[in-house]
């Protein structure tokens, strides 16, 4: 594939997705739902990308259109200077190659009955790529024993099973990993162990990241730029410490004093 | 008010909390912290008189001058909503969605002898005391019309219904927004009668609690006022702890402590963190005690 190196990686322009709530009347069609409305964000290659914001804010509905698990409304996506928005399924090959995804809780996104050996290759198998000797090599990548493929999801601790998320998302060596949530079902002691693997792994294999949370801290250890968002907009972006240390937005200010933090308090 | 007394907690031959002792006086917050697995919950649970079958407390918990643990269903059963209640993570689950949340805020104060009529005026006094909006329309609505907040919000006016000595609260805000969760905590800190307040967010206790309890393993590894204990940890995983709590600017590795949290009866002989320990000598072998006057630790190896 041509690769567009002057061009941005992500480029979203007006997005906008309207839901429409079930009928609750005969006569008239249900109510319709703003989830998300003209969205536009660019995202650089190589660049950490931060989006922030609570439940109903519109980051989840914005992440599925990035990643061609939806289609907007209205609006246009250009993946590596590729419009991928009303595409087929089987012509979204090169977004499914070069964009993968963890989610939050690696307990329902791992299927239990499958063992770490085949989870990690379904993306290559899926693809039609070569698997060969790629499994052994991805678990060593994200910290696992190579026994650890022959064992089912279960056997493994929260912190292990968000590794094995990410080993099967870097399987066919994207260019893009999205990271929902990544550390947020996790036990503080185990999240410095994947946030720092995490930047690893970007930085060895010269990843973009596309990182949510609702926790503005996080992003601003992990990412470089952030998008705020609430009530389906983004209402602040720019780089994260300027965010951080002068927030333009009254939503941004309200979730910053809402943080607890350590330093404040003792 | 509340005092815990060599609390131990076994599923068969596997002890999941063990020799576990505290006080709460009046109107003190007093916080438990510990990771998924540490045993706080089944702390809490235990003193409810709520532990899952085959699950079996002993040792001696007293409210007042009543008997928490080893007591009779029927006994526990005229404390739990009255003297003592209990709000839950997840207000989706511990709410019934068949029911008007009015009732449900009724229904606890008709079950310790309030008459129906004048328990219906009390729920809607309730719904707003825990600062809901138009207190008389909350009450009419189900669960499911609630948001999480306004849901969790009901939980606390069923836990407050009956005046109740004691407050114990686990992870009431973990499944919130941080706006929602910052006004919550404002809302639990100024109603709570004496408060055991659990969760893994050290930033969370240290704006709602005066002093701390640290679990890890089944076991009180650290105690004492929270600055103290916050600004200087003696136990190694108290430090571990808050050491990974801290976000260090970007570019920077994040603290962690190795390894992970052992499944329940996995947990090392002798000192239970030496396994995770960057400090651990073959003296960690040997159980260290829970030593010290106001601020206590359980380590041979404490940091300065």
């Amino acid at each position: 594939m041509p690769s567009h190196a002057g061009t941005p990686l992500i480029e979203a322009r007006g997005l906008t997705r309207v839901y429409h709530r079930p009928r609750s009347s005969l006569t008239k069609p249900g109510a319709a739902v703003e989830a998300l409305r003209e969205v536009s964000l660019t995202v650089g290659r190589g660049e950490r990308y931060g989006i922030v914001g609570e439940s109903g804010s519109g980051k989840s509905t914005l992440l599925r259109l990035l990643c061609g698990l939806d289609r907007p409304t209205s609006g246009s996506i250009r993946f590596d200077g590729r419009e991928i928005t009303g595409l087929p399924e089987r012509r979204l090959r090169f977004l499914r190659e070069n964009l993968q995804i963890v989610f939050q809780d690696p307990m329902s996104s791992l299927d239990p009955r499958m063992r770490v050996r085949d989870l990690v290759a379904e993306p290559l198998v899926a693809l039609g790529l070569p698997v060969g000797g790629r499994v052994a090599e991805l678990l060593e990548a994200v910290g696992l024993p190579a026994e650890a493929a022959e064992r089912y999801p279960h056997q493994f601790s929260g912190g292990q099973r968000q590794r094995i998320a990410i080993a099967r998302a870097l399987a066919p060596r994207p260019k893009v990993l999205v990271a929902d949530e990544p550390v947020s079902a996790l036990d503080v002691s185990v999240r410095g162990q994947i946030l720092n693997l995490l930047a690893d792994l970007v930085d060895e294999l010269g990843l973009t990241l596309v990182f949510v949370s609702h926790d503005l801290s996080v992003v601003r250890h992990v990412c470089e730029t952030v998008a705020v968002m609430s009530a389906g907009e983004i209402v602040e972006t720019g780089p994260v410490d300027d965010v951080w240390a002068a927030p333009a937005h009254p939503y941004t200010r309200a979730l910053l004093a809402a943080v607890p933090t350590l330093e404040g308090l003792l | 008010m509340l005092k815990v007394d060599g609390l131990t907690v076994r599923a068969g031959s596997v002890e999941l909390v063990h020799d576990v002792s505290f006080a709460i006086g009046p109107g003190e917050r007093v916080g438990l912290i510990g990771e998924s697995g540490s045993g706080k919950s089944l702390t809490a649970l235990s003193l409810m008189g709520l532990l899952p079958e085959g699950v079996a407390a002993s040792g001696t918990a007293r409210l007042g001058d009543r008997d928490l643990v080893g007591v009779p269903e029927s006994r526990i059963k005229e404390l739990r909503g009255r003297e003592m209640s209990m709000v839950f993570q997840e207000p989706m689950t511990a709410l019934n969605p068949l029911m008007r949340v009015g009732a449900q805020v009724a229904e606890v104060m008709t079950l310790h002898g309030r008459a129906r009529r004048e328990a219906r005026a009390r729920a809607v006094e309730l719904l707003e005391r825990v600062r809901l909006s138009e207190p008389a329309q909350i009450a009419r609505a189900y669960p499911h019309q609630l948001s999480g907040g306004q849901r969790q919000r009901v939980m606390l006016a069923i836990a407050l219904a009956n005046e109740p000595g004691l407050l114990i609260c686990d992870e009431p805000t973990t499944a919130l927004d941080v706006t929602v969760q910052k006004q919550m905590l404002e809302l639990i800190a100024e109603v709570a009668p004496a408060l055991l307040f659990i969760t893994h967010d050290l930033a969370v206790v240290a704006s709602v609690c005066e002093r701390v309890l640290v679990m890890y393993g089944g076991r009180v590894v650290e105690s004492g006022p929270i600055r103290e204990v916050f600004a200087r940890p003696r136990h190694r995983y108290t430090e571990g702890l808050l050491a990974a709590s801290k976000l260090t600017p970007r570019g920077t590795r994040l603290p962690t402590i190795s390894g992970s949290v052992p499944p329940a009866g996995r947990f090392p002989d002798g000192c239970v963190f030496r396994n995770r320990c960057p400090h651990a000598t073959p003296a960690c072998e040997t159980a260290p005690e829970l030593t010290g006057d106001g601020h206590a630790f359980a380590c041979w190896h404490p940091a300065d």
